[in-house]
């Protein structure tokens, strides 16, 4: 006999503190009460009996041990006494399966996880028949397979039908798990058993100590194998056309290595290295690569390992993409300077004459000149015509003093100069929503409005006034290009990785809301912002973009996450497969007998000791009875 | 906020062909509820005599006079004028029990007083509890009933009882014998029976109603106990379990038959009632069959 919820300890304390509560109300319930009666001549001849003069504690012991057994009864039915022998008790076992990248590493008898397949059934067919089993597949996320089954035939499909994932082992939340859905099937617990290599991150280290009924079986073979760990790609800062990338291998295996790593770019050799590593060692290898065009971009380590899914990657490299800028000016030399210095811009200059509302480009400039129809796109105007400007001219003003930049907007951002001075320019009339880049005295001389094509209007002549020599000018511009076409000036990182938790560091605090995290499918991805940390997870091989106002990182997870250490199970845990159980019959349930005596208990408890306790209430509810036997001089009187 | 009213307008209804009753004759009066025998002054006719010198002229018959050429003089039916007096028990213990037995009484004194206002006789109430307090009369018909309510409604319980100080005071202040009744709960530690036989040996006739709660006469607790007399604050600790309890009611009922023994004694008559009857019932059952209302 034993019990399925409790340990006699906890059971020994849960009775005492029942006994202690039933007591305590038992005493409570009979302590003296006070009472106002209307005379005490009746109680006074009431009080014969010579057992009833003596005040007692507990006068009645029967009730008080009748309520004490209904207790134990139900605290007994509530721990789930069982008959029989533990060992012949059924019991509900977790199998733990490491499907992790690493367990598809090859060996002499075919994978990894071939050979954990092996000792889970190995495993299966050693628990006692009536046993029932969860197998639970573990990578980074641990999801069950099954529920707790009896049939061998269910588990055994399910093991088979287990692959190796994409991601590293989480083994203490695979182990937590287990123990969760043991706990919360309230029957009594089988064994957590663990099957696999468990290779697991560094930097995670669990605490396992706590759990008695671990059983590991590990996968003997330890192969040797070399992998790529990361790709990052960028742009340089002043070449936008060629790329840097870095290249990071690892060995995983006991024995140093000198890898040859292959890079190519639409099949063509760009670049090799070769990287010498010790034992678990990571080293990167730089290179650099200069091509208008798109493109595949694949890293390659030239050799043959146990694990042939991280010798490889393949990256999209995208064609940059120049903001097209078509500048209509009678004196294209004097605005040429302003657009040449920013190689992502490719501009074009016609005669005002040549205008064309046909032709296509990105941003247009205007050069003081007024066109028969609105162009199709974003606009920059520069001192337009009165009579046909697009913005109202409110005045035309001499010796103007540019008093205020505005700073905290992005077209104004980084423009602090105060006191330039402009011979001549055009003073505007904001309307609600516009943006006044610089302003003087009496208002605006640089003004912005958001729209489908935006529009930007310049009230004076950049170049032939005396801003010409400041600083000012091409950062106006800068600014006005950014603001107009963001996506084109958005810096662009591409990394090449693992599935799994991706955390990426941006290069300052970013409000949540400015953050996108999308697959390649346009999906969007839950992820957490903490500070400027980004976090997102990637449970299978896929590209995840990570979108801000400044910046897009795009992240080729293809690569296995291959786990760096390996788990040491605690030293109480079992190893190796049980010996089969013999048969037997099983042990049995008794709560619900148990229950239903504690029950009767109460009940015959309340029939004959507690009915009298609610003896107000009961003359309430049965009133008759009071006019039956209430008043036998009614009865003559009538 | 307004109180419930101490009697209901539609029970009222119901009490209007309602008489209390008596069985004595009392020295001096016409009395009882027979008719009486002798004429004198009244309002329902009874016979002719000839008249003599002195006669009240306005009795003469004048249209016999104007037929016959004589003088006839119309002799009334004289009406019963027995005195009744309610005594309502204010002492403290008729406040004691989840339901007042006070406000049962009041009650019960109100529907009593409408009776008899409506038969136009008069009624005396006395509240009364360790001594006999101020007398108020009921009467003038039944558009009276007001301001007898409210002098039900203003009063409160308290204090101890003595029957032998109301009994001697009742005695010394109503030469005049007529109809007691007793409106209470009748626990004196004193004892209320000798009082009592002191009244109806002076000549009143009783009409004993007595007035419990059920924890009066079934106490629903049970344990150790500690209690208070409501009255006197005497304590008493016991414990108290089925056979006590068997005990108590069977003192209680003994109490009230030496009380109805008391009442048939003396020519009087008794009726128990519990709170938990309802007031309508009590009146129309109990009252009516011992023949106190008919």
């Amino acid at each position: 006999m034993f019990f399925l919820n409790f340990s006699l300890a906890e059971f020994a304390a849960f009775f005492g503190a029942v006994s202690a509560v039933t007591v305590a109300l038992y005493l409570l319930d009979r302590s003296r009460r006070r009472q106002v009666v209307a005379t005490l001549r009746f109680w006074a001849a009431s009080d014969r009996p010579p057992e009833m003069r003596r005040r007692k504690k507990i006068q009645q012991p029967w009730s008080l041990l009748l309520q004490l057994a209904g207790m134990l009864l139900l605290l007994v039915a509530l721990g789930q006494l069982r008959w029989g022998s533990p060992e012949r008790a059924t019991r509900d076992h977790v199998l733990i399966l490491d499907t992790s990248a690493w367990m598809a590493a090859r060996t002499a008898g075919g994978t990894l996880l071939d050979e954990a397949k092996r000792d889970a059934a190995a495993y299966l067919r050693a628990v006692p028949a009536k046993d029932r089993v969860m197998l639970v597949r573990a990578d980074a996320l641990a999801t069950p397979a099954t529920r707790f089954e009896s049939s061998r035939k269910t588990v055994e499909e399910a093991l088979r039908a287990s692959r190796a994932g994409a991601s590293a082992l989480n083994i203490e939340q695979a182990l937590d798990f287990a123990r969760q859905v043991q706990r919360l099937e309230g029957r009594l617990a089988g064994e957590v058993v663990f099957v696999g290599a468990g290779r697991i991150s560094e930097s995670e280290s669990p605490s396992l100590a706590a759990i008695p009924n671990l059983r590991v079986l590990p996968t003997a073979a330890v192969p040797e194998n070399c992998g790529l760990r990361k790709i990052g790609l960028r742009r340089t800062p002043d070449d936008p056309l060629r790329w840097e990338i870095l290249v990071t291998v690892r060995n995983y295996g006991t024995r140093p290595r000198t890898l040859p790593v292959g890079l190519y770019f639409g099949n063509a050799v760009i670049g090799s290295a070769m990287v010498p590593l010790k034992p678990g060692e990571e080293r990167s290898a730089a290179f650099s690569y200069r091509t208008k065009a798109g493109g595949w971009l694949e890293a390659r380590i030239e050799a043959e390992d146990a694990l042939a899914e991280d010798n490889r990657a393949v990256l999209e490299l995208p064609a940059p993409r120049l903001l097209r800028v078509l500048v209509y000016s009678a004196e294209p030399d004097l605005l040429r300077p302003l657009f040449a210095g920013n190689p992502l811009v490719e501009a074009v200059y016609r005669p005002p004459a040549a205008f064309d509302p046909a032709a296509r480009a990105d941003i247009f400039v205007l050069d003081r000149f007024s066109p028969p129809a609105a162009p199709e796109g974003g606009t920059v105007w520069i001192e337009p015509p009165l009579a046909s400007s697009p913005v109202r001219v409110r005045s035309v003003t001499k010796n103007v003093r540019l008093t205020r930049w505005t700073s905290e907007h992005e077209l104004g951002a980084g423009l602090h100069s105060q006191g330039l001075r402009l011979d001549e320019a055009e003073v505007y009339s904001a309307a609600p929503g516009d943006i006044a880049v610089a302003e003087c005295e009496t208002g605006p001389i640089i003004l912005a409005r958001p729209g489908r094509f935006k529009t930007v209007v310049f009230g004076f002549h950049p170049v032939r006034s005396p801003l010409r020599y400041e600083l000012t000018t091409p950062l106006v511009f800068a600014n006005v290009l950014r603001w107009m076409e963001p996506g084109i000036f958005r810096r662009w990182e591409l990394s090449g990785g693992s599935a799994g938790t991706v955390t990426l560091a941006l290069d300052k605090a970013v409000p949540q809301e400015e953050i996108r995290v999308v697959t390649d499918h346009d999906r969007p991805l839950p992820f957490t912002v903490q500070g400027n940390v980004v976090r997102f997870f990637a449970g299978a091989p896929q590209t995840v973009r990570v979108n801000t106002r400044e910046h897009e990182y795009v992240y080729s997870l293809t690569l296995p996450e291959v786990a760096e250490a390996v788990w040491e199970p605690p030293r109480q845990a079992k190893r190796g497969i049980p010996p089969a159980a013999a048969g037997g019959p099983a042990s049995r349930d008794i709560w619900q007998a148990l229950a239903l005596a504690g029950a009767l208990v109460l009940v015959i408890e309340w029939l004959l000791f507690g009915r009298g306790r609610f003896g107000s209430a009961r003359l309430r509810l049965f009133p008759w009875r009071t006019a039956e036997t209430g008043a036998p001089a009614r009865r003559k009187a009538s | 906020m307004a109180t419930a009213p101490l009697i209901e307008r539609d029970f009222l209804e119901k009490l209007e062909r309602m008489t209390i009753r008596w069985r004595k004759s009392f020295q001096g009066l016409v009395g009882g509820h027979n008719r009486s025998r002798f004429p004198g002054a009244g309002q329902e006719f009874f016979d002719h005599r000839h008249f003599h010198h002195g006669d009240d002229l306005r009795a003469v018959n004048w249209r016999a006079y104007l037929r016959l050429e004589k003088l006839f003089l119309k002799l009334f039916q004289v009406e019963p004028r027995v005195p009744v007096r309610l005594l309502l028990d204010t002492s403290e213990s008729m406040a004691t029990g989840a339901s007042s037995k006070f406000d049962y009484a009041r009650r019960l004194a109100a529907a009593l007083c409408y009776i008899g206002l409506v038969r136009l006789d008069s009624i005396v109430v006395h509240p009364f509890a360790a001594s006999l307090g101020d007398p108020f009369l009921s009467t003038g018909g039944r558009h009276r009933l007001a301001p007898t309510v409210e002098f039900l409604s203003q009063l409160s319980p308290g204090g101890r009882t003595s029957y032998l100080n109301v009994s001697k005071e009742f005695i010394t202040r109503y030469a005049q014998r007529g109809v007691a009744i007793v409106l209470s709960d009748f626990l004196d530690d004193a004892g209320c029976e000798r009082p009592l036989q002191y009244l109806a040996d002076f000549g009143h006739e009783l009409l004993l109603l007595q007035v419990w709660a059920e924890e009066d006469r079934e106490p629903p607790w049970e344990g150790e106990l500690e209690l208070v007399d409501a009255e006197t604050g005497a304590r008493l600790e016991m414990a108290f379990g089925p056979a006590a309890r068997e005990n108590y009611v069977r003192s209680f009922d003994a109490f009230s038959r030496s009380l109805q023994e008391l009442a048939a004694r003396t020519g009087g008559r008794y009726v128990g009632l519990p709170t938990s009857m309802p007031i309508e019932e009590a009146v129309f059952g109990p009252l009516v069959r011992m023949k106190a209302i008919e």
